[in-house]
């Protein structure tokens, strides 16, 4: 699951256009609909643009969509309208308000940028990843909570083609990029290490550089909120998750 | 080979006078030109005894008793030769014979009565499977079409068509089963299953629809009744990067289940350039949701050049108070509806794409004259026209708090129209094409207009 977020991607709109307008009052963040829809992935990733937008001062208000997802124009959730632009996902979410003059990783020096980076991609691979993989590819989740809610909107038979569509289309990714094989249990594994790893960069430190908060206490801010407050049909990635306090107590500070 | 052998339906023997015709001219269809032989014939009173079909393969002999069974009625010979005429013509618009031959004899054998005659009718059977393949090349997009046919598949008359599309950018195909009623061939039912796909660069949309849809139509006095319903699976997405937002808001998937019926009077004598005659149809549609009503009304008054006049208009009202899909609205604009404006380019948009409306009306004045020192007469040249047109039309959205008044003043202001003139030519019985000068006027702000055409 290679998520670019260095690459120029076409999910952003000619940026040199829109650099010079400042952030309008109507920015709109859509996303599915909260109570009935929105899965566990989708909605870390758009808790986490929200928080980042928060971090840069940059209102933004949020509207809900049964299609939000067939909105964004590279199909993934969440995005934002901003003036005449769209753009989705946090990577070029970040690019887009780095033009604009908004950012919050400035005062790193290179290696510490490199350093964040890579970061960000560890949580995309692994914890995205995993959340993907415990949505959709284990089969009491997918039949008790995934497919239910993903096609909530929809009345029969579309509700029943599309939440299968979308299964077989993440199965499909899963098996391309190796986890297909895997087993729930390899997974929480992955998902224990991913936190170990953030947790040890962390250590007693209120945000991961500096004394400033940057996209990647945003990004891990929305995975672990999320996590915590989502009901699964188990409960043994909340408990993974609870073991690395210092993870815990850095996001109550940020919030 | 089978053979159809039908009795003559009068048990009683009639005894008339002897006809006086040598035999041997009755093997031809006679031909109505010879004047004292027609005086003649017409004065003998004859019975039908048999009707023979020759040349069957599959098709049932059931199905061919209604159209054959009035030539039984005739009383002398230039009726026994019209309504043989009328029955031959019966058989061939079945669509499951490639010919068919009539033949009219003296009756012969054990039960021939003297002034009895036998018609048969040879036939030739279409073939099982018909196939067709075709390629496409248009709008930045090639490709290629596959048809299969299955005319009279269970014998009678009834086709299954299936259609394949593959092209460099989409695939389309559709299967489609249609069956008439024996002995009512205008009463019929159509199934169809399909995919399409669908560009619309003037809303810089796509459309991928799915569905099914089961016809019935028939015929009601002078009227003719469609009845439909159609499910789709609809698709929407935007056609490019630049689309507007409010197009984009309508991306997604949704579920379209429609109940249409259809109402048209059509006494025109040619689908193209009519002579006389008035079309008058009147579409309504009832989706969940959707209250769909269209209105073509066209008049063609017989005067040679021909003067014809045309008015639609449709409204659209959303039930349940959500709002209408942009696949749903209405589309004015074009060289079909008004002509100077650019394809269905006017009305509500939002930076650059057309949106639709849900109210419309239009309506055109054309006047057709044989081209100028009539060039080709009798030949090529019959196939053009000149043209003078006059055309107008509005598409908004109604705010269906108000009343009707509203409503009406609504759709009378800002009313666009043309003007302008132009050849026209035919092809074939389907198509038209046409080179105009046109002079848009009333244009509003939004609107896309052009005057070459």
């Amino acid at each position: 699951m290679a998520n670019n977020f260095f690459l120029a991607q076409p999910a952003v709109l000619p940026l040199v256009a829109g650099a010079a307008e400042p952030w309008p009052e109507t920015a709109t963040l859509y996303q599915p609909l909260k109570e009935d829809q929105i899965l566990l992935s989708d909605c870390a990733s758009s808790l986490a643009v929200q928080a980042y937008l928060r971090m840069c001062g940059l209102p933004v208000q949020v509207a809900y969509r049964a299609n939000a997802e067939y909105m964004s124009p590279s199909g993934k959730i969440p995005f934002i309208h901003v003036g005449n632009q769209v753009v989705s996902e946090l990577g070029p979410i970040v690019q887009f308000t780095k033009a604009k003059g908004h950012s919050l990783s400035d005062g790193l020096d290179d290696i510490q940028r490199a350093e964040m980076k890579a970061y960000m991609e560890l949580v995309n691979n692994m914890l995205l990843t995993a959340e993907l993989y415990i949505q959709w590819c284990d089969d009491a989740t997918a039949a008790e909570i995934s497919r239910p809610r993903y096609s909530s909107p929809y009345s029969w038979p579309l509700s029943n083609i599309l939440a299968y569509q979308k299964q077989w289309e993440v199965r499909r990714k899963m098996n391309a990029i190796g986890w297909g094989g895997k087993t729930l249990e390899q997974v929480y594994e992955d998902v224990s290490q991913c936190c170990q790893a953030l947790s040890q960069r962390l250590g007693t430190q209120p945000f991961f550089f500096n004394k400033q908060p940057t996209e990647l206490d945003a990004l891990v801010f929305g995975h672990l909120f999320t996590i915590l407050t989502t009901r699964l049909t188990s409960t043994e990635l909340a408990e993974r998750i609870k073991s690395y306090s210092n993870l815990l107590m850095e996001n109550n500070l940020s919030v | 080979m089978g053979t159809v052998h039908a009795k003559s339906l009068d048990p009683l023997p009639m005894h008339g006078r002897d006809l006086g015709v040598n035999p041997d001219d009755l093997v031809e269809p006679p031909e109505m030109e010879h004047e004292a032989k027609q005086e003649i014939l017409e004065n003998k009173d004859v019975v039908v005894q048999h009707v023979n079909i020759q040349g069957l393969g599959r098709t049932k002999e059931d199905l061919l008793g209604y159209e054959i069974s009035d030539v039984f009625h005739a009383k002398n010979l230039i009726d026994v030769m019209k309504k043989a005429h009328v029955a031959r013509q019966k058989l061939l618009r079945l669509g499951i014979f490639k010919e068919v031959e009539v033949l009219i004899d003296t009756s012969d054998g054990t039960d021939a009565l003297p002034n009895g005659l036998d018609v048969t009718f040879e036939v030739t059977e279409i073939k099982r499977l018909t196939g067709s393949y075709n390629t496409m090349v248009g709008n930045n997009e090639g490709s290629m079409v596959l048809g299969l046919k299955l005319p009279n598949m269970l014998g009678r008359a009834e086709k299954l068509t299936f259609q394949f599309s593959y092209g460099t950018k989409e695939t389309s195909y559709g299967l489609s089963f249609f069956k008439p009623q024996p002995g009512h061939f205008e009463r019929n039912l159509t199934l169809n299953m399909y995919k399409v796909t669908g560009q619309f660069p003037w809303s810089s949309l796509k459309e991928t629809d799915r569905g099914m849809s089961a016809e019935v139509n028939f015929p009601l006095g002078m009227t003719n009744h469609t009845l439909k319903w159609e499910g789709v699976w609809r698709e929407l997405g935007c056609l490019a990067r630049s689309a507007s937002f409010a197009v984009r808001e309508e991306s997604g998937h949704s579920l379209k289940s429609a109940l249409s019926h259809t109402v048209s009077v059509d006494s025109r004598n040619s689908a193209i350039f009519p002579n006389r005659g008035a079309l008058l149809r009147i579409n309504q549609v009832s989706v969940v949701l959707l209250l769909v009503t269209d209105l073509l009304k066209e008049l063609i008054f017989n005067t040679e050049p021909v003067l014809s006049a045309s008015l639609w208009g449709g409204m659209l009202y959303p039930l349940g108070g959500q709002p209408s899909c942009i696949a749903d609205r209405f589309y004015l604009g074009g060289p079909t509806s008004v002509r100077g404006f650019g394809m269905y380019s006017i009305g509500p948009q939002s930076e650059g794409d057309y949106l639709g409306g849900e109210a419309y009306w239009a309506g055109g004045l054309h006047l057709y004259t044989p081209l100028p020192f009539r060039p080709g007469k009798g030949g090529f040249g019959d196939l053009f026209r000149t043209h003078f047109f006059l055309n107008a039309g509005n598409l908004c959205n109604l705010n269906y708090g108000d009343g009707p008044r509203a409503h009406l003043q609504k759709l009378a202001e800002c009313i666009r129209w043309s003007y302008g003139a132009g050849i026209v030519l035919r092809l074939g019985n389907i198509a038209r094409l046409e080179l105009n000068y046109c002079v848009p006027m009333g244009v509003q702000s939004g609107d896309r207009y052009t005057v070459f055409l």
